[in-house]
């Protein structure tokens, strides 16, 4: 019983020398609560509606002034300017007034009238991808329903009978669900990902500040510093993967256990990296450097934003040494998408192994004489 | 520190920081090589410019010859590869979750027969959007093979009722779009991504060697007071200590600039000048930004984590995925103080957009109003902090820093 106690009071006294340093304070705690309101602000929109765009309608017929209407009403695109002719538009577009340009061309519902094809045209800035394909979609939505109506009349007029008309233009039906992210919405697509990066960096950053060119405490002390540390982020975990995804309405269906089936070694592992980290770079600003850049290149490796499935397969193996690697998407699965422990069964193994790895990189790379002679006073 | 013969001013402080750099291979280490390396991880992931061969998997409850056709037109498609067939809905939502799939294609049962008999069958797709661009990616591809297989059959049946293939045609897609995606035709990845990413990264790196060299004297004991005699000025301390890193900065940056548009083929359209420019007043407005964040904040570490909190978001608020007219008021805000927001998008105006010059002068003047604020605030904390009133150190304060190298 007092040997717990001890233990407990140890643990406490880690902590309390963790609030005592400023830096670690910043970084560990008051970065993480910064950022849970920061970081999601751009992306709270989740879903971009109304991409300003410019119409030139040449033709000025009720077809064409349909058409436009039928465009201004998705949730897409907004029609905020009606232009005479390409120049007008350009302007605006160079301006940045609007993002996409719809061109009705002179003939449009004559085209229609006399059953030929009545092309449109639909011009976006193709490096913005987001944007891109909420113009597309729109017009090319319109144009589908538009043209369907269109071909319909036309059919029935040439005496083909009413239902066999509907399957003759269209015989399958094709439907797209979209799956575990229904309404396609951004925030619900980047935040889980990046507060696991979060998690991640702040707690190798921690470890540095706090470790970084020191020798470690011995025996008891050392593990009461790693429950502490333990205890904290398991909060944490708790607290970005089921607060913040409550606070900014994502919707998430992961089971408890399961999330901290991956959590556990997730953390784990970096813990270890951490200290790995502290025992070979001396210098604290050098850790908190490099961890600050190195934040959004492995984000990318992580197959959230870019498939894994491009990364080359040497840099993708490279890539598994940090735990955020595999975790992300293992989070995400989790969390998102209801998987269960065996189907993140690999990226549990991956964060063990690197648990295991690191201490024993940690545990090396403290018996080297510069991280022994500087004994804390 | 050797003595200098130079008289105090910028040619002295000038060498000093040279050799401030010079003797700490780490920090050497992390100006010039790291950032390139990080450039080179991020080219080589976005090499293939787009995904291609994504893994879907089948659910075919028809097996018949339309259906084997219809899974082999997807399996053809660049964009997708069907790796997996499978014999119930459960097995391919266990497929989507253990992300070996980033869709399923689902064939109904006697999908053949119904569509013979007119009866409309439905073929769904579904798509795992957690994962957006992958997701997306595939979801479109496999609904346009349905619908290409859609029309075939289409055209068969209008051909039958003695309608012409061209007329039948036409039929079809009365009202065809023609879709532009103006600047990048192929809607390329690297284009849209790594030309955006790679400033980003390279303001963490430039703001941050700002805040380590300011760091140094601020938080140094009369550090400030000690720069102050070496430099006589406050204006040539800056220059001194900045200009170094400045061009150390602008040559990183022209470097992977070099090799996105020479080796990746970015497109460049603009006006080489104020392309260079521009990169210019990025360097120096990141410079200011991170000297300033020095001087304000107590310690050197701590100067390096308020850096990273306002940086380190910086790529989400200059509204290259998700765009700025899309955010809150708060988002556009913030982004509109960040020097990446306007770097970013006179960087497309003048690259890919080939924007006129009078349309980007707007942007320009932005990106100097930030550079003049930054600058004109840091001249005046560096004044200030320079001529505090001298603190005895008695605290037996051992830069970490300074001890490692």
């Amino acid at each position: 019983m007092t040997k717990l106690k001890h233990f407990l009071a140890e643990v406490l006294g880690a902590l309390r020398s963790l609030l005592a340093d400023d830096s670690a304070k910043s970084t560990m705690i008051v970065g993480i609560l910064i950022y849970s309101v920061l970081y999601p602000q751009p992306y709270v929109g989740e879903v971009l509606r109304d991409v300003p765009v410019v119409v030139i309608d040449q033709d000025n017929s009720s077809a064409s002034r349909e058409f436009v209407r039928e465009i201004d009403v998705t949730e897409w695109v907004d029609v905020t300017i009606s232009a005479p002719d390409m120049e007008t538009a350009r302007d605006a577009f160079y301006r940045r007034d609007v993002y996409g340009i719809v061109v009705i061309p002179a003939g449009f519902e004559a085209d229609i009238l006399a059953s030929r094809p009545a092309p449109v045209a639909a011009y976006s800035d193709g490096s913005y991808l987001l944007i891109y394909s909420n113009v597309m979609r729109a017009v090319a939505t319109v144009a589908g329903t538009m043209g369907a109506g269109v071909n319909y009349a036309r059919l029935t007029s040439l005496g083909v009978d009413d239902g066999v008309a509907r399957t003759m233009l269209s015989p399958i039906a094709v439907t797209n669900v979209a799956v575990f992210n229904p309404q396609g919405g951004y925030a619900s697509y980047v935040i889980p990902a990046a507060f696991v990066l979060i998690l991640q960096q702040t707690l190798l950053m921690g470890i540095g500040l706090l470790h970084a060119g020191r020798s470690l405490p011995s025996g008891r002390k050392l593990w009461a510093t790693i429950t502490a540390y333990f205890a904290l982020y398991m909060i944490w975990v708790a607290f970005t993967q089921m607060t913040i995804p409550y606070l900014y309405s994502i919707p998430r269906t992961g089971d408890l256990v399961t999330l901290f089936m991956i959590a556990i070694p997730f953390i784990c592992a970096c813990m270890a990296m951490g200290f790995a980290i502290a025992m070979a770079i001396p210098w604290r600003e050098g850790v908190v450097f490099l961890l600050v850049v190195i934040g959004m290149p492995l984000f990318f490796l992580s197959g959230i934003s870019w498939p894994v499935e491009m990364i080359p397969e040497h840099l993708r193996a490279l890539s598994l040494l940090v735990p955020s690697s595999t975790a992300i998407s293992a989070f995400v699965a989790v969390d998102q998408m209801g998987a269960s422990a065996q189907d993140v069964a690999g990226a549990i193994q991956t964060q063990v192994a690197l648990a295991v790895v690191y201490t024993i990189a940690a545990v090396a790379l403290s018996r080297l004489p510069r991280n022994r002679a500087k004994a804390l006073p | 520190m050797a003595p200098s013969h130079l008289p105090p001013g910028f040619r002295r402080i000038w060498r000093r920081e040279l050799r401030q750099i010079a003797t700490r291979p780490a920090l050497a280490f992390m100006l010039v090589p790291l950032p390139l390396i990080l450039f080179l991880v991020l080219a080589v992931v976005f090499a293939p410019g787009l995904p291609r061969d994504l893994p879907v998997a089948v659910v075919d409850l028809d097996g018949s010859t339309m259906s084997h056709q219809i899974v082999r037109m997807a399996d053809a498609s660049a964009d997708v590869e069907v790796v997996e067939q499978l014999a119930t809905l459960s097995e391919a939502r266990q497929a989507l979750v253990s992300q070996r799939a980033y869709a399923i294609l689902m064939i109904p049962a006697d999908m053949e027969h119904d569509l013979l008999l007119g009866q409309r069958p439905e073929v769904v797709v579904f798509s795992n959007s957690q994962f957006l661009t992958a997701g997306g990616i595939v979801g479109r591809s496999l609904t346009a093979t349905v619908s290409t297989f859609s029309a075939g059959v289409s055209l068969k049946l209008l051909e039958g009722r003695g309608i012409g293939t061209d007329r039948a045609m036409d039929l079809i897609t009365p009202i065809p779009v023609q879709q532009s995606p103006l600047f990048n035709p192929s809607l390329d990845y690297i284009q849209f991504l790594l030309s955006a990413v790679m400033p980003t990264i390279m303001q963490i790196f430039i703001c941050a060697a700002a805040v380590l060299s300011f760091s140094r004297e601020r938080h140094s004991p009369n550090g400030m007071a000690r720069l102050l005699r070496v430099s006589k000025t406050p204006s040539r301390a800056i220059f001194g200590k900045l200009l170094p890193y400045t061009f150390i900065g602008t040559f990183v940056l022209l470097l992977g600039d070099v090799l996105m548009f020479s080796f990746f083929g970015a497109s460049f359209r603009g006006n080489v000048f104020v392309f260079f420019l521009n990169g210019f007043m990025f360097i120096l407005t990141c410079q200011a930004l991170g000297a300033l964040i020095a001087l304000i904040a107590k310690d050197t570490t701590g100067a390096l984590g308020m850096m990273g909190l306002i940086v380190a978001p910086s790529f989400g608020f200059a509204g290259v995925s998700f765009p700025r007219f899309g955010m809150t008021a708060f988002s556009q805000i913030w982004g509109a103080i960040i020097p990446l927001t306007p770097y970013l998008q006179l960087r497309t105006d003048q690259t890919l957009r080939g924007t006129p010059l009078e349309y980007s002068l707007p942007t320009m003047a932005w990106l100097f109003a930030q550079l003049v604020v930054f600058s004109a605030l840091l001249w005046l904390m560096a004044r200030k902090t320079m001529t505090q009133t001298p603190v005895v150190a008695d605290e037996p304060t051992v830069e970490t820093a300074e001890a490692a190298q």
